[in-house]
């Protein structure tokens, strides 16, 4: 049962896992030694109770790392709250270049269409200069985003390699001052 | 943040002392008479809620290995514990009061 339960603990997040996860089985291993005694339907019914309880309690776990906080809801403002602890997912950066490279894409496809339809009359003006003005722009908006991105999440990893994040959670000195 | 009966329960048990999270368990369910059965997963996503706003924090006591981490109120979490327990309070002797008054 143990392993059942052990099995369960996979469903949570890791950070939390780490934390708890010794604990929780310590505890689970204490509650169903003492239930050991009792008749069947006891078991059973502490069996789904701490099964059900487990999974309710991944499903909350995963919720808050996604919002970001306890006291909120799906919908709450600190949804998109940074935590401390928060990192990018490696696959931000492969997301990132599949979306330029797809934006870029439906430019050139756009480009070709438009080239491909004969025009009724022929254009007045310099249209062309226009157009790549519009994809130059496109370009540089993605390219200073890309950039910003890198540069925020280059920030971030430098802070969290000094440890910053971890002097709101310091306490202060208890020993005596010098020359007392 | 919002108190639960549960975390109420939890808080209540560490009121008196350092405990452990099966001493918790075993403590809530006798304050309730029973009624109030909490699972491993719901203590311990209480625990970390409370950790988290800094109501409870880790106690080094005597047993401290990785499987029998003791926790204490803080005076922040006592302090809360106290308004909520006037809030019940002042409830119970509304509550009393208007049952009083209908039965009148």
């Amino acid at each position: 049962m143990l392993a059942f339960y052990r099995a369960l603990l996979r469903l949570y997040p890791a950070a939390y896992r780490w934390e708890f996860g010794g604990e929780m089985i310590e505890v689970l291993s204490e509650a169903r030694l003492d239930i050991r005694k009792e008749n069947l339907v006891t078991r059973m019914l502490f069996a789904a109770r701490e099964g059900g309880g487990l999974l309710m309690g991944a499903f909350h776990e995963h919720l808050r790392s996604i919002t970001g906080g306890y006291d909120n809801g799906i919908f709450s403002v600190r949804r998109l709250a940074m935590k401390s602890e928060f990192r990018f997912p490696k696959a931000t950066v492969g997301l990132m270049v599949v979306i330029l490279a797809a934006v870029m894409l439906t430019i050139e496809k756009a480009r070709a269409i438009s080239l491909s339809i004969p025009h009724a009359n022929p254009p007045v003006g310099p249209i062309h200069p226009t157009q790549d003005m519009i994809v130059h722009a496109l370009l540089a908006i993605l390219s200073w985003a890309i950039g910003a991105g890198a540069i925020g999440w280059g920030i971030l990893y430098a802070l969290r390699r000094t440890g910053v994040q971890q002097l709101s959670q310091m306490k202060p000195a208890t020993g005596q001052r010098p020359g007392k | 943040m919002e108190v639960s009966e549960p975390v109420l329960l939890i808080l209540l048990s560490l009121a008196g002392e350092p405990r452990h999270g099966y001493a918790i368990l075993q403590d809530t369910e006798r304050m309730s008479d029973g009624r109030v059965r909490l699972s491993t997963g719901t203590l311990y996503g209480a625990l970390a809620r409370l950790l988290d706003e800094k109501w409870i924090e880790r106690f080094k006591g005597q047993d401290n290995s990785r499987g029998k981490q003791a926790y204490r109120l803080t005076a922040a979490g006592r302090r809360n514990l106290r308004m909520e327990v006037a809030r019940l309070k002042h409830l119970t002797r509304v509550a009393a009061l208007r049952v009083a008054r209908e039965e009148t």
